[in-house]
């Protein structure tokens, strides 16, 4: 279960020739338990591969496998129920709002799943306190709040189809610090609590090096490394994939360099600090 | 989301698309008047001219190394027109000789074979390449049935098909078609922008009478500038509504209505929002409405211009004289 790609390509159609955006890729997604960072420079074809996973796209060649079913170059059956099972938050999201008030906003994906309107309505609700939407807002128009809260309604309108995988397209772009913070707190507790596999396109490697577990990265529509982050940070190759280096390794890096500190791969603040301390100590 | 045809420019470098667009603009304003001027007539004359401007319409398209594919398929929102068109002609004309007369039954049978009929066409036009000819088929296949079919029959019509009404709808056929290769051969060998720049220098004696022509010719070149960009936020939008579970294929009616609105809201905020941050960045770059504006293009008025404009005009008289004469 969870989402195959079997040596997938997908060709956009342009005026007499098709641009390749993606080519070749085959990855195996688990349902539980991931969290998958996809990286790589603007227009190597990442969007491209994260509409894949929920059926917005089907591959020119080969096959996706999404929960079991098959999503072959052509098919006539109907995928829709797939959208429900993995939910996907596009670039700027909060574009998609357009109900009146915000709580009939979150309802509107899973009432297109079939839920009724006091069903819909229990999970709107849920999902809205999982994102940090007070309730005195529901009322409101979705216009009238600001762009990090309308983001969070939109999140919170995906989040409400109780979707088992979710995946995330660039979903800190244009916040500022705090609001990309407390947005990557909420999708961590996600992580945590409900075991959900996130799959999030990013150009932060900060983020990369904080959240994620496993990364892929995507180079020209082909892809290049799929392995943990502690495998692509450390890897002997890893100038070849045009990467920056998360903040913590880089004053690691520096450190080695002018004061001649061993160095010692720390991902995250934390532990970074506590591992200085400790040298101090010594 | 691709495939509208009409207003396309194909690339290109032949004496059609190096014409000055003006002229251009000129050339298919008189063509048009000229082939709006013929009668309508079952005479030999006007439809033999018909014919020709068609042929010569050929040549053009031939000489511009324009595919004729992209002609025809410029033809295709149109067919239901020329179709419908054709048969009210035939069939409303009672001038002239009698050449077939066709007794029709709507009765049960033919009612039951027509809905038929017509389930299948939606059933199975996703599968069939050449739909134009297929929709024909089936409007063929309309008539026939009620011909053939006269069982527990309800009411009877006849209809009688003369040989003016044939040459006629013929006629009109031909003229709703060399309108249509007129204009796409316009809009395939000028770029917008030239186009615009044509719009906006025929319009210019308006100025005289206080008409702002030049806001005009902006907001007409930003609203063509904007098409593409519009169709390609409707495309995230529908994509990013797909996602929460909105089918534009697969749902029944009774939804379409609310998915719609959540198309068209965000695309219309969307559109908002593009507008005031595009006014913002034209004053910022020092736009004032009315103030006077350079070029970068120059065009020149050069020989094979003003030869088109001796041949149209030379066509249009010719024209003007036969309906004199004749």
């Amino acid at each position: 279960m969870g989402i195959q790609f079997k040596d997938v390509s997908y060709a956009y159609r342009g005026y007499k020739v098709n641009y390749d955006a993606i080519g070749h890729i085959t990855l195996d997604i688990k349902p539980k338990g991931e969290f998958i960072a996809v990286v790589g420079h603007t227009g190597s074809g990442k969007s491209t591969l994260v509409q894949h996973m929920n059926a917005l796209l089907l591959p020119t060649k080969g096959n996706v496998v999404i929960f079991g079913q098959d999503l072959p170059p052509k098919r006539h059956e109907k995928i829709n129920y797939l959208r429900q099972k993995v939910g996907l938050v596009f670039q700027f999201p909060e574009y998609q709002l357009f109900e009146e008030t915000i709580l009939k906003d979150i309802m509107f994906g899973p009432k297109n799943f079939k839920s009724t309107e006091s069903e819909a309505e229990v999970k709107a609700k849920k999902a809205a306190a999982i994102v940090g939407i007070d309730e005195s807002l529901f009322n409101q128009s979705p216009f009238r709040i600001s762009g990090g809260q309308m983001r969070r309604v939109a999140v919170a309108g995906i989040l409400a189809m109780e979707p088992d995988i979710l995946v995330l397209d660039e979903p800190t772009r244009g916040l500022d610090p705090k609001g990309r913070k407390d947005l990557m707190a909420i999708f961590q507790e996600i992580h945590d609590t409900e075991d959900k596999t996130i799959i999030m396109i990013t150009h932060d490697m900060d983020l990369v090096a904080e959240y994620a577990k496993r990364v892929i990265v995507l180079d020209n529509g082909r892809l290049v490394f799929d392995g943990t982050k502690e495998m692509l940070f450390e890897h002997p190759q890893f100038d070849d994939f045009h990467l920056d280096l998360p903040t913590p390794l880089k004053i690691l890096k520096t450190l080695e360099k002018e004061v001649g500190l061993v160095y010692k791969p720390h991902y995250d603040y934390a532990s970074l600090l506590a591992y200085l301390k400790g040298v101090q100590h010594e | 989301m691709n495939n509208i045809t009409l207003g396309q420019y194909i690339p290109g470098d032949s004496w059609l698309h190096r014409l000055d667009p003006r002229i251009k603009l000129f050339s298919l304003v008189i063509l048009l008047v000229g082939t709006f001027i013929i009668p309508i007539s079952a005479d030999l004359i006007p439809i033999i001219t018909m014919v020709a401007i068609f042929l010569g319409m050929m040549i053009l398209t031939a000489s511009a190394g324009i595919p004729i594919k992209k002609v025809i398929n410029g033809l295709r929102p149109i067919v239901f027109l020329l179709t419908f068109t054709f048969f009210i002609q035939l069939f409303f004309i009672t001038e002239g000789e009698l050449l077939v007369s066709f007794d029709f039954y709507l009765s049960v049978a033919s009612i039951g074979a027509i809905l038929i009929l017509f389930v299948f066409y939606n059933w199975s036009k996703k599968y069939i390449k050449f739909r134009i000819l297929y929709f024909l088929l089936i409007v063929g296949l309309i008539f026939f049935v009620q011909a053939v079919l006269p069982y527990i029959s309800l009411y009877t019509y006849k209809l009688d098909v003369y040989d003016q009404g044939l040459l006629r709808a013929g006629f009109i056929f031909i003229r709703i078609t060399n309108v249509i290769i007129m204009t796409s051969l316009l809009t395939f060998t000028t770029m917008t922008t030239d186009l615009n720049y044509a719009i906006e220098s025929l319009l210019k004696p308006l100025k005289w009478i206080k008409v702002p022509v030049d806001v005009i010719a902006m907001m007409l070149s930003l609203t063509l500038r904007y098409i593409p960009t519009l169709l390609g936020e409707t495309e995230k939008i529908m994509k990013a509504q797909a996602s929460r579970g909105v089918d534009f294929k697969e749902s029944k009616f009774k939804d379409k209505v609310v998915q719609i609105i959540s198309l068209l809201i965000p695309v219309f905020v969307i559109s908002f929002k593009r507008a005031e941050d595009l006014g913002n960045a034209m004053e910022v770059r020092g736009y004032v409405i009315g103030a006077k504006r350079t070029k970068i293009d120059q065009y020149k008025i050069g020989f094979k211009d003003i030869m088109a404009v001796f041949v149209v005009t030379l066509f249009l008289a010719i024209i003007i004289m036969m309906r004199i004469i004749g």
